[in-house]
């Protein structure tokens, strides 16, 4: 992910603009990779959980770091400009509230990791626990990482100490990452409750595909029969580009038969 | 999100330590051992199978073959490995129990397990309603979508933090395959119903206040951990020790007496109400219920006390105080208890009321304790404080134990209320009739209703005192007046510091046995005074003047009356206003009283009015004179309604005396 480091004069509006842009993008970034870890650290102990696994988990933590390394910095210097214009500070203020609420997120899911760490070896598999799932993350770990998929060449070369030395570095991490929120306190007062959101309360649908997957299980329930509608969109998709390309090929043809 | 000030908040934040979840880890572990464990079966939906299910017949017999216990502890304990979260149930996901029979249980991932050291967030809390308004169209339930509109309302400044998360983590889990993403739903459905339960649920992760401490946290040892360390080790070495022959004896006595009483070793009649939701056996024990149950009855032939913290068994006893016309050692003790645990506010007023009620010589309800209670009573009113009366409370409280409680228990008010008591049939309710006396929960009367009922009847109980129900008894016996001496002589607006001892053998008196002969006195001085204090009017009030001029004249009446000293010393402390801090023994008296005494006193002379007060009424009056005497002392003494006067009250100067 390129990221763009700004250091724009403080007079210049224009850059400031920018400044709201790359913040704003940097902190999108960052709670996809936040809800990515989130998804990941769900498998940690479970059956499902390998060395690759621990692996991914420690690749997104890494980008998160990365990235909340630069917003911190980011924002930080942004928000101790005091000739910041009132509306520019007030947007800088939310995305001061996002990303300290989503590193609290992250540091609260890399303690829980660690900590999960501890009960499950992966040398003993027997105590995993049978929690009913069957993939791993790997999907989830290419959207945090922004990859279209995992180098698979990369897992045949973890080492079986893997873990042991990953503990040391969490260690260092989480503490990392604690005194980053602490500091952020100290350096930059905001006011959290002068601080209005854009959202209205309801939140927009995204998608009614989904619907039925927890409809699924109620539909259990009662036993109903009832069709999934996720399992067709890709065949929809498909359906929809054979008939443009229907279309353009009867189009094509026309137009070289009557030029 | 909280302000995290971990460094200066020393606040109750640490939640206590819980150590049943670490063991419930490790059941669970152990249950889901692919070969000791409990047995899996693919659970079949519409289009795919999700593996690694189990049935609730198999957790049962699972946990009591490894446990060897019976099939109904086991379930019990299966339960409580779903209230707490370790065991989530695939159909009915909002009732956590474990039902015996082929319904699908699963086991939640380690990241979903309840924790002591996280509390679960309202951040997380709105995030994941948030996710379920994106996927089911607005659909929540009504306790969601309250909680939802107040933490919009509590976490506005986030919200827009929480939407985008939420739609981030809706996105990633779509990532996952279906079968996948469908058990990761579940997962923290179920995680959700355990800490955040719906309404009328109770959370099986209640642990009560949070902790000031951090349970987890190594104790630093510093000085002062071993100063505490030492003050705790000197202290257990000073504690009273007891032999074990006699403490446990005394424990074993306990447990054998209240065995068939404890609702969860016994069976509780008619049924338990935590158990079976039905509130018959509250309603059958309320405190002031017409016909106890025999249970009832019984706890209170086990102690005095249990019979005084039952306000049943209170009442009764009560009334056999009353037909015993020893009414007024209950009462007094329960003014005391009210003293006790009353507001800070109306401690002096209550102090004074019970001295003016019980303890003073000639107060309406006297209740009879020992010369040494009475006088750390008494000295300690001065400067009245909730534990004042503690001792003579105490003394009173052996008393009735001693000797009404035994009586009590032969006496035929007790033998009645044993035979009307009542024994209630057990409750054998079905399956289907816990369920609906489950739907028809309803909640209690309001404490503030009951707390407005019990103050109602405690106004019309004070209001029904039989003060009336005296008897000669009240009359304080002469030598008790060995403790009216030094500190006080409450009947007279004396100085605290009369330094003789009166001793008054004949008492026959009403209640202001000296303000009575000191207006006689007075009185009767006046003809011989009256004269002295015109030659002395025109000077200067010389009170070393009067006061000499008093005492020989009390000297001359004496003689001539044969005078009990305690007359004597009354007359030489006049009630008028008397010298804040003045040592001396005879009181200076102000220029007014005499002269204001004469009309009073022609008039008593030749009017007799029938105007005494009711508390003088009733004492056998012995004498006309001391008739007059009263008559003149309520007008003439002029202290309210009563003449007693409070020890303490004799340093502030007396109103309304002539």
């Amino acid at each position: 992910m390129p990221l763009v480091n700004n250091k724009v004069g403080d007079g210049c509006v224009v850059g400031t603009e920018n400044t709201l842009i790359d913040g704003r993008v940097l902190v999108d970034s960052l709670m996809k990779v936040v809800a990515c870890y989130r998804q990941l650290a769900a498998c940690v102990g479970s059956c499902t959980d390998s060395l690759e696994l621990r692996d991914e988990l420690r690749q997104t933590r890494e980008k998160a770091q990365r990235l909340a390394m630069d917003i911190c910095s980011h924002l930080t210097s942004h928000l101790r400009n005091k000739s910041l214009p009132e509306e520019q500070r007030k947007e800088l203020e939310l995305l001061w509230v996002s990303f300290s609420s989503s590193l609290e997120l992250l540091h609260v899911d890399m303690c829980k990791v660690f900590n999960m760490g501890d009960t499950f070896c992966l040398a003993n598999t027997k105590t995993l626990v049978k929690t009913g799932l069957q993939g791993g993350g790997s999907e989830v770990a290419a959207r945090a990482l922004s990859l279209p998929d995992l180098h698979q060449a990369q897992t045949s070369t973890l080492p079986a100490c893997l873990e042991i030395q990953e503990r040391s570095t969490m260690e260092k991490e989480i503490s990392q990452i604690g005194h980053m929120i602490d500091d952020m306190e100290m350096k930059v007062n905001v006011l959290r409750w002068m601080v209005e959101p854009h959202g209205t309360k309801q939140v927009d649908q995204l998608s009614c595909s989904d619907s039925t997957s927890l409809a699924l299980m109620t539909t259990d329930e009662e036993q109903h029969e009832q069709q999934s509608l996720c399992q067709r969109n890709p065949i929809f998709v498909l359906l929809l580009l054979l008939l443009v390309v229907l279309v353009a090929a009867t189009l094509s043809i026309s137009i070289v038969l009557f030029s | 999100m909280t302000i995290r000030n971990t460094l200066r908040d020393h606040g109750q934040r640490y939640r206590p330590r819980m150590a049943c979840l670490k063991k419930a880890e490790k059941v669970v572990l152990e249950m889901q051992d692919p070969k000791t464990g409990v047995k899996s079966q693919p659970q079949r939906l519409v289009i795919t199978t999700i593996p690694h299910a189990i049935t609730g017949e198999d957790i049962i017999a699972w946990l009591a073959n490894r446990f060897q216990i019976d099939a109904q502890e086991a379930r019990n304990f299966g339960s409580m490995l779903a209230a707490l979260g370790y065991i989530y149930p695939i159909q009915d996901h909002k009732r956590l129990v474990i039902k015996p029979d082929a319904s699908l249980y699963r086991f939640q991932t380690p990241y979903f397990w309840p924790t002591q050291q996280w509390p679960v967030e309202d951040t997380d809390y709105a995030i994941y309603l948030a996710k379920r308004n994106i996927r089911k169209k607005g659909l929540l339930e009504l306790h969601e979508q309250e909680q939802y509109n107040r933490l919009h309302k509590w976490m506005n400044h986030k919200w827009d933090f929480i939407v985008m998360q939420a739609k981030e983590q809706y996105r990633a889990a779509k990532e996952r395959r279906k079968p996948d993403r469908v058990v990761f739903e579940c997962q923290e459905r179920a995680y959700w119903v355990v800490h955040r339960p719906p309404p009328g649920t109770v959370s099986g992760m209640d642990y009560g206040l949070d902790r000031r401490i951090d349970p987890n946290a190594e104790e630093v040892k510093t000085p002062d951990f071993y100063e505490k360390v030492m003050i705790f080790t000197q202290q257990s070495i000073m504690r009273p020790r007891v032999k074990s022959s006699v403490s446990l004896g005394a424990l074993v006595k306990y447990c054998a007496t209240y065995n068939s009483h404890d609702p969860f070793l016994s069976k509780c009649l008619p049924s338990n109400p935590w158990l079976t939701d039905d509130v018959t056996y509250w309603t059958l024990n309320m405190p002031n219920v017409e016909t106890p149950t025999k249970k009832r009855v019984e706890r209170w032939t086990f102690s005095f006390g249990e019979l005084l913290s039952d306000q049943r068994g209170r009442n009764d006893f009560r009334l056999f105080l009353k037909k015993e016309f020893s009414g007024e050692n209950l009462a007094f003790w329960e003014s005391c208890e009210d003293l006790k645990w009353g507001t800070a506010g109306t401690v002096r007023e209550k102090a004074e009321q019970i001295y003016k009620t019980f303890l003073a010589r000639g107060a309406p309800r006297w209740i009879n304790i020992d010369g040494k209670t009475m006088e750390i009573t008494v000295k300690g009113l001065k400067h009245p404080h909730r534990y004042v009366l503690d001792a003579a409370q105490t003394h009173i409280y052996m008393l009735m134990k001693k000797d009404s409680y035994g009586r009590y228990l032969k006496s035929p008010v007790f033998k009645e209320t044993v035979k009307r008591a009542i024994c209630p049939e057990e409750h054998k309710f079905s399956q289907a009739q816990l369920e609906q006396n489950a739907r028809n929960r309803r909640p209690s009367v309001s404490p503030i209703v009951l707390r407005q009922q019990e103050l109602e009847q405690k106004a019309k109980m004070a209001a029904s005192v039989d003060i009336t129900q005296l008897c000669r008894f009240t009359t304080p016996v002469p030598h008790l007046a060995v403790y009216s001496g030094i500190t006080d002589f409450p009947s007279s607006n004396a100085s605290p510091s009369l330094p003789f001892v009166t001793n008054t053998p004949v008492c026959p008196s009403p209640i202001s046995l000296a303000l009575d002969s000191t207006s006689v006195s007075e009185r009767r001085a006046e003809p011989g005074e009256v004269g002295g204090e015109g030659n002395s009017g025109t000077r200067a009030p010389a009170t070393g003047h009067v006061s000499k001029s008093r005492m020989a004249l009390s000297l001359r009446r004496l003689l001539r009356r044969g005078c009990t000293p305690s007359n004597m010393f009354a007359s030489l402390s006049p009630k008028c206003h008397s010298a804040a801090g003045t040592s001396s023994r005879i009181q200076p008296i102000s220029p007014d009283q005499p002269s204001q005494a004469p009309p009073r006193r022609i008039g008593n002379f030749f009017q007799i009015k029938v105007d005494i007060p009711p508390e003088c009424r009733i004492y056998p009056i012995e004498s006309e004179d001391e008739d007059e005497e009263s008559r003149a002392a309520s007008r003439g003494g002029g202290v309210g309604a009563k003449e007693i006067i409070c020890p303490w009250e004799s340093l502030t100067p007396q109103n309304g005396t002539g």
